[in-house]
């Protein structure tokens, strides 16, 4: 979930200092309490708030100037139906390598781990075939997360360019450092017990 | 007594409308001679149904989205689900940064070698081994343990509310004292 | 006597003129009304009720406005005060007093007010659950904040459009399909212990509230089907009667309908009706992936 990848996000939460001041507007003793309209909480400009109207002469408050744009990263776009409501939403054409067999082993992969990362703890450290073994495993493990990351991030339909960046990018960065962890368990410790080496320091 | 409704009736309407003259609203003279015919002035206009599509076509364009991440309670399932990716991501962000560097570290002229950064990490102050030791080990076990709360789930167990949220606090506990142990102790 | 009678009558007959309440039934008939713009929320409040009362239980609501009459017009929060001791004991209680009594144009959906429908289905105090089926909370200190759904598109106030999400819904085929006609040639039979497993699923109303408490369907809602969709697809799954289940696993065996549930479980965590679509979910992953 992303709180840090996604957008909106930060646009909502800079205005939440302005809601929370909206929220704070107190009941009045006569009954029907329609409070004054609260500052709106996505309004663009913060400048609309009772305090700045107060404080700063009318002539400044018409020219905000954006020192910092409030741009959100992938607003939502305007509302678009395919088709008609009674159309039903269109079924994908099945591709199990994406879908079925591609969870199954994901999750091998993620069962495959608890062995390999309890190993070290206990027995102290890996003989080197064991630990090029962890060492694949969590490069799997790590690529599969990253493929899941863009996919729910970077949407095909919206950013089609982008999206196809990032996955030649992602593929591009797992080789490489694939190449670069074959380098290190050949030239050097291998990664356990360059860990423990570093870690006990 | 008909006589008798009809004036009340009349003497109401009389004292209705006078206090309607005075609002803002304008009553219509009709309305308080009490005729029963009364006429709204509303205008009706015939679609055809292409028409009343492309103005609802229209319509959907100017929908703003509700409000989500923001305003949704913090609640144990989607903050750790959150934190597990997070978690995730940084480690095998610092993975892939590690074993990129190290291929590229001859021809920048680093000195990646284990021995030479465990002499690095060697010379720090205790203090800040500590602290670095804990905030490597925290999201290494708090992935760790996550990760079984997942596997589990993908065998269809422990999917009551209560169970979640029980497992939840509890390998945020384990994951915490773990990593606590791993980096003062080891 | 009679005449004794009429006079009080026409003296309690008389007194409704100092309630402006009143002047609604004949006021919204004339053209001077109709023809004029809408009043601004701001001076819609119509009724005026004796001073505070002591023991009054003051609560404020902060409630989602946006008008799409005035689509330039961003969405802003309108707070409302009601007294809890002459509300209802439900939110959906609070809402239709505030309509009735406070502001007309509060726009919002309900219909059975005993939680069958599904739809007065909204984010309340940052959960999604159904007005009808959600207590006020008795402290008075705390404000309650309603939101229409997460991430849907926003009709006007907090009624969300649901067209995507029932669109979806159709396309899971949520209906018996068979080749085979009934062995007795009457009806398609089932033993106990079958229709035991469409427990849990089939109760489900549609009322969108895990579906946009997904975090997934927020970000992937063109081609993720959500929780409550899913979960029904399952329902066809798990039916012994059904003899499309292969089909209806292919439909699903693809990366975006399926396999963007993340198990993150806010969906069976916001059930109002205490159902699991996440379990329901796993079972699907789990007969797909062997």
């Amino acid at each position: 979930m992303a709180s840090i990848i996604r957008p909106a996000v930060f646009r909502q939460s800079c205005l939440n200092i302005a809601s929370k001041r909206a929220f704070s507007t107190k009941p009045s003793p006569t009954f029907p309490a329609i409070n004054k309209q609260a500052a709106s909480i996505l309004s663009k400009n913060a400048l609309g708030n009772s305090f700045v109207k107060e404080v700063v002469p009318k002539s400044i408050q018409v020219a905000a100037f954006h020192a910092s744009g409030r741009r959100p990263i992938l607003p939502p776009l305007p509302q678009v139906i395919d088709g008609t409501a009674n159309d039903a939403a269109k079924v994908p054409s099945p591709s199990p390598s994406h879908g079925s067999y591609h969870w199954t082993f994901e999750r091998l992969i993620s069962v495959g781990l608890i062995p390999l990362t309890v190993a070290p703890f206990a027995a102290g450290s890996l003989n080197p075939l064991t630990d090029a073994l962890l060492c694949g495993t969590i490069l799997i493990h790590s690529h599969i997360g990253f493929e899941a990351l863009i996919i729910d991030y970077i949407p095909r339909g919206r950013l089609p360019g982008t999206r196809k960046a990032f996955d030649w990018l992602l593929k591009l960065a797992t080789v490489v450092v694939g190449v670069g962890l074959y380098e290190f368990e050949t030239n050097d410790v291998g990664l356990t017990e360059g860990i423990k080496r570093i870690w006990t320091a | 007594m008909l006589a008798q409704r009809i004036l009340q009736q009349s003497l109401r309407r009389f004292a209705t409308g006078k206090q309607l003259t005075t609002s803002k609203f304008a009553i219509a003279p009709t309305a308080m001679l009490g005729s029963p015919i009364q006429t709204r002035q509303v205008a009706t206009q015939n679609l055809t149904p292409t028409d009343s599509y492309s103005i609802l076509v229209a319509q959907r364009k100017n929908r703003p989205t509700a409000p989500h991440l923001t305003i949704y309670q913090p609640q144990i399932p989607w903050i750790l689900s959150g934190l597990n990716r997070i978690t995730g991501s940084v480690l095998s962000g610092g993975f892939y940064v590690f074993g990129s560097a190290y291929l590229v570290a001859p021809l920048l002229g680093w000195n990646l070698s284990s021995v030479s950064m465990a002499a690095a990490f060697g010379s720090w102050p205790l203090i800040l081994k500590v602290l670095t030791k804990f905030t490597i080990a925290l999201p290494f076990t708090f992935h760790s343990f996550n990760g079984f709360r997942h596997l589990t789930w993908d065998m269809g167990k422990a999917f009551k509310n209560q169970t979640v949220v029980k497992t939840g606090w509890t390998v945020v506990g384990v994951s915490v004292v773990t990593a606590l142990g791993l980096a003062t102790l080891v | 006597m009679a005449a004794l009678r009429t006079t009080s009558r026409l003296f309690k007959a008389s007194r409704p003129l100092f309630r402006p309440m009143q002047m609604r039934s004949l006021a919204t008939v004339t053209d001077g009304y109709s023809s004029t713009s809408t009043a601004p929320p701001s001076q819609t409040s119509t009724t005026k009720e004796p001073a505070a009362d002591p023991d009054a239980k003051i609560k404020t609501f902060h409630i989602y406005r946006w008008n799409p009459d005035e689509p330039a017009t961003k969405p802003r929060m309108q707070s409302y005060a009601l007294d809890l001791n002459k509300t209802g004991p439900m939110m959906l209680d609070a809402l239709i007093r505030i309509k009735n009594e406070v502001d007309p144009t509060l726009t919002f959906r309900r219909s059975c007010r005993e939680g069958i429908c599904g739809s007065c289905a909204m984010n309340i105090d940052g959960v999604n659950t159904l007005a009808c089926l959600c207590r006020i909370p008795v402290d008075t200190k705390a404000e309650t904040k309603i939101y229409p759904l997460p991430h849907t598109y926003v009709v006007k106030d907090i009624v969300p459009d649901l067209t995507q999400f029932y669109k979806q819904y159709k396309s899971i085929k949520p209906y018996l399909q068979r080749t085979t006609p009934a062995p007795g040639g009457k009806e398609y039979l089932q033993s106990k212990e079958d229709r035991k497993k469409l427990d849990g699923m089939y109760e489900c109303i549609l009322c969108a509230c895990c579906s946009t408490s997904c975090p997934s369907y927020w970000w992937n809602s063109e081609e993720y089907l959500g929780p409550a969709v899913l979960m029904q697809s399952y329902r066809w799954i798990a039916d012994s009667r059904d003899e499309k289940k292969e089909e209806r696993k292919a439909a699903l065996d693809n990366s975006m309908s399926l396999y963007r549930c993340h198990t993150i479980l806010n969906c069976s965590r916001t059930c109002p009706k205490g159902l699991n679509p996440g379990m329901a979910i796993a079972e699907i992953k789990k007969e797909m992936a062997f």
